[in-house]
């Protein structure tokens, strides 16, 4: 569809300060409205990607988040709406940050990798610890390097806790449970994890034996592109209540946030599943507007089988975080001379960013059992910027199902990053801010840059003023490792 | 790309003035999330090989890797995209799975149109993390 920009307007309405709505008609097909919610700023970076597609011509290119957020509402057993978070943008099929619901009662409706995304349960884990700004001041080089060399990161990294080919079955069956058998997890790990570290409908004969393969070498590594470890400390408290339940009781209090995902064996999952799934709708005759959001009837063989080695490969990811919490656990102990349980290293939640769930809501007054892609509450900033952690509200559940935005989302492309920004001085703002930071590729220091991302203050309050989470904490890095 | 060489070691420069410079013909485009490669080549089998480089580029400086082994890597697929996708997942998944191979150049010996098959080889060697930088790979 060649629309000029100024014809697109005429189906996107603003509704109030922080809300757009997309009309049908947008892109063909739409069985629902779309909706997205932004701040100015972020209101900008939206419509100027949609206007540089219209322009068009040329080579490459790709869809604006606005033209996927039509696309997604135009998938067979779509209900409510599809939405864009604030941290939206382009994506694979899906615009990433973007949400749907599936009514699982509905035959037609439909599961799509491309929406959970590649780097399955992709998510975020954040320990706490008893030390204070002040007892980690002087020795935060010693505990930057500690953790680098305790943990392997980056490009061709391989893991460095001994597995074999039936711990790995093991793992992708039984998730964190595994790691508690083995001695990586404290139990109450558990308690505090999505899922309680374990999708149950995991099988693990449906992983192919290629995403294994990957897989093997790379438990308990970090991996690269914008997955990190981060000693961070409370900087504000939104919400005192909520931070108690935590575990958060005072700013200064120091914490460790993990972000990863499955590595090369959710990306050989999702992989796979695409594959299969072009073909299954070629034979169940399912139309979509865009390639990338290649699916399956949620019901058929090839539905089912994605969604158990889905949810096999988020056990993998769950055992990947466990096992990164251990090294971490081990590299602070390290340094402090003290044991982790000394040094009470809990965990305060581990959220996933890339998932799919089944979950009773209630739509249009009616309870519903739904297939929700997209999810989680734990936002972490770009490197050098905050994090913060949201809690849910009422109107969230209702509007957006419970799902928040998972990061700040990037405004510049990675190539653009490496043209313009300079490695070491990227570096040295980070030093003037007093950030220690150790990484495997300079050349992934500028593509992860904060001048790349979107502001995650921005996005965050986007969300609370929106009324979709609530701020509850805020917190600022001090020792950044990635790779 | 700008080509900027960080710390590259001395084994690393001498490695890569030992062997002819890669023969590049791509560029990498903007995308919000990851990368988009561009690459074109006289003939497809060209452009094959050019955006199969495009991306293991992106992952190492494949100036310092050295052509010390050979793999042989085939591919098939329903359509030309399939097939140019399978062909680059079969690349990418020896690299990130035993051997571990990353090849510095490629060649397309045979591109089937008709029954979208093709077949290639290519020149490199295991994946070191002591020889080879560590770049980009976004999982």
């Amino acid at each position: 569809m060649s629309r000029s920009y100024n014809d697109e307007q005429a189906f996107l309405e603003k509704l109030d300060r922080n809300t757009w709505r997309i009309k049908k008609g947008f892109v063909p097909n739409m069985q629902v409205e779309g909706a997205f919610y932004v701040n100015d700023y972020l209101e900008k970076l939206m419509f100027e990607e949609l206007r540089n597609a219209c322009r068009g011509g040329g080579f490459g290119g790709f869809l604006p988040a606005m033209k996927q957020i039509g696309n997604v509402a135009a998938l067979p057993g779509i209900v409510h709406k599809s939405i864009g978070l604030p941290d939206v943008h382009s994506g694979y099929g899906f615009a990433i940050g973007n949400m749907a619901a599936f009514d699982m009662s509905n035959p037609k409706a439909v599961v799509s990798p491309g929406g959970v995304g590649f780097d399955i349960n992709c998510g975020v884990r954040l320990l706490r610890t008893n030390l204070d700004e002040q007892d980690v001041q002087p020795v935060k080089e010693q505990l930057t390097q500690s953790l680098f060399d305790h943990i392997p990161v980056g490009v061709g990294s391989k893991g460095v806790i001994p597995m074999l080919g039936k711990d790995l079955e093991e793992a992708l069956e039984m998730g964190v449970d595994w790691s508690l058998r083995e001695g990586y997890a404290w139990a109450e790990d558990k308690e505090h994890c999505e899922e309680y570290g374990r999708m149950l409908q995991a099988d693990p004969n449906k992983v192919s034996s290629k995403a294994k393969k990957r897989g093997l070498p790379q438990l308990g590594t970090l991996g690269a592109g914008n997955h990190y470890a981060e000693v961070q400390v409370v900087d504000e408290i939104f919400d005192m209540h909520a931070a108690h339940k935590m575990g958060i009781d005072h700013t200064g209090q120091v914490c460790l946030m993990i972000h990863c995902g499955s590595r090369g064996l959710g990306h050989q999952v999702a992989t796979d599943a695409l594959v299969a799934m072009e073909k299954a709708m070629k034979r169940d005759n399912i139309i979509v507007n865009d390639r990338q959001l290649a699916c399956a009837h949620v019901n058929s063989t090839e539905g089912q089988d994605y969604l158990k080695g889905m949810a096999a490969a988020g056990n993998y990811a769950w055992v990947n975080r466990s096992s990164m919490t251990f090294l971490t656990r081990q590299a602070f102990a390290k340094i402090f001379n003290m044991t982790p349980d000394d040094l009470d290293m809990h965990v305060i939640y581990d959220v996933s960013h890339n998932i799919a769930k089944v979950e009773e809501h209630i739509v249009g007054g009616k309870q519903c059992t739904l297939l929700l892609i997209g999810q989680p509450v734990l936002i972490g900033g770009t490197m050098g910027t905050c994090s913060y952690v949201l809690t849910g509200t009422e109107k969230g559940m209702t509007e957006t199902f419970g799902t928040t935005c998972h990061g700040a989302g990037r405004a510049l492309s990675r190539a653009k990053s490496r043209r313009n920004l300079d490695y070491q001085d990227v570096l040295n703002k980070l030093a003037d801010k007093g950030i220690s930071i150790r990484v495997a590729s300079p050349k992934l220091v500028m593509e992860e840059a904060p001048e790349s991302y979107k502001n995650v203050t921005d996005v965050v309050n986007t969300c609370h003023s929106a009324g979709i989470s609530k701020k509850a904490i805020k917190l600022r890095p001090i020792g950044v490792i990635k790779g | 790309m700008d080509e900027r060489y960080y710390d590259q070691s001395n084994e690393q420069k001498a490695i890569q003035t030992k062997y002819p410079s890669i023969n590049k013909r791509f560029e990498y485009l903007d995308h919000t999330a990851d990368v988009q490669l561009h690459a074109w080549g006289s003939t497809l089998q060209e452009a094959f090989e050019q955006v199969t480089t495009a991306m293991f580029c992106y992952i190492t400086d494949l100036a310092v890797v050295e052509p010390l082994q050979t793999m042989e890597i085939e591919a098939e697929g329903g359509d030309m995209m399939s097939l140019l996708y399978n062909f680059m997942d079969a690349w990418l998944f020896n690299f990130c799975a035993d051997p571990f191979f990353i090849p510095r150049e490629l060649k397309v010996i045979s591109l089937d149109r008709v029954n979208f098959k093709i077949r290639s080889i290519g020149w490199g060697e295991q994946f070191n993390l002591d020889k080879h930088p560590q770049e980009s790979q976004h999982d």
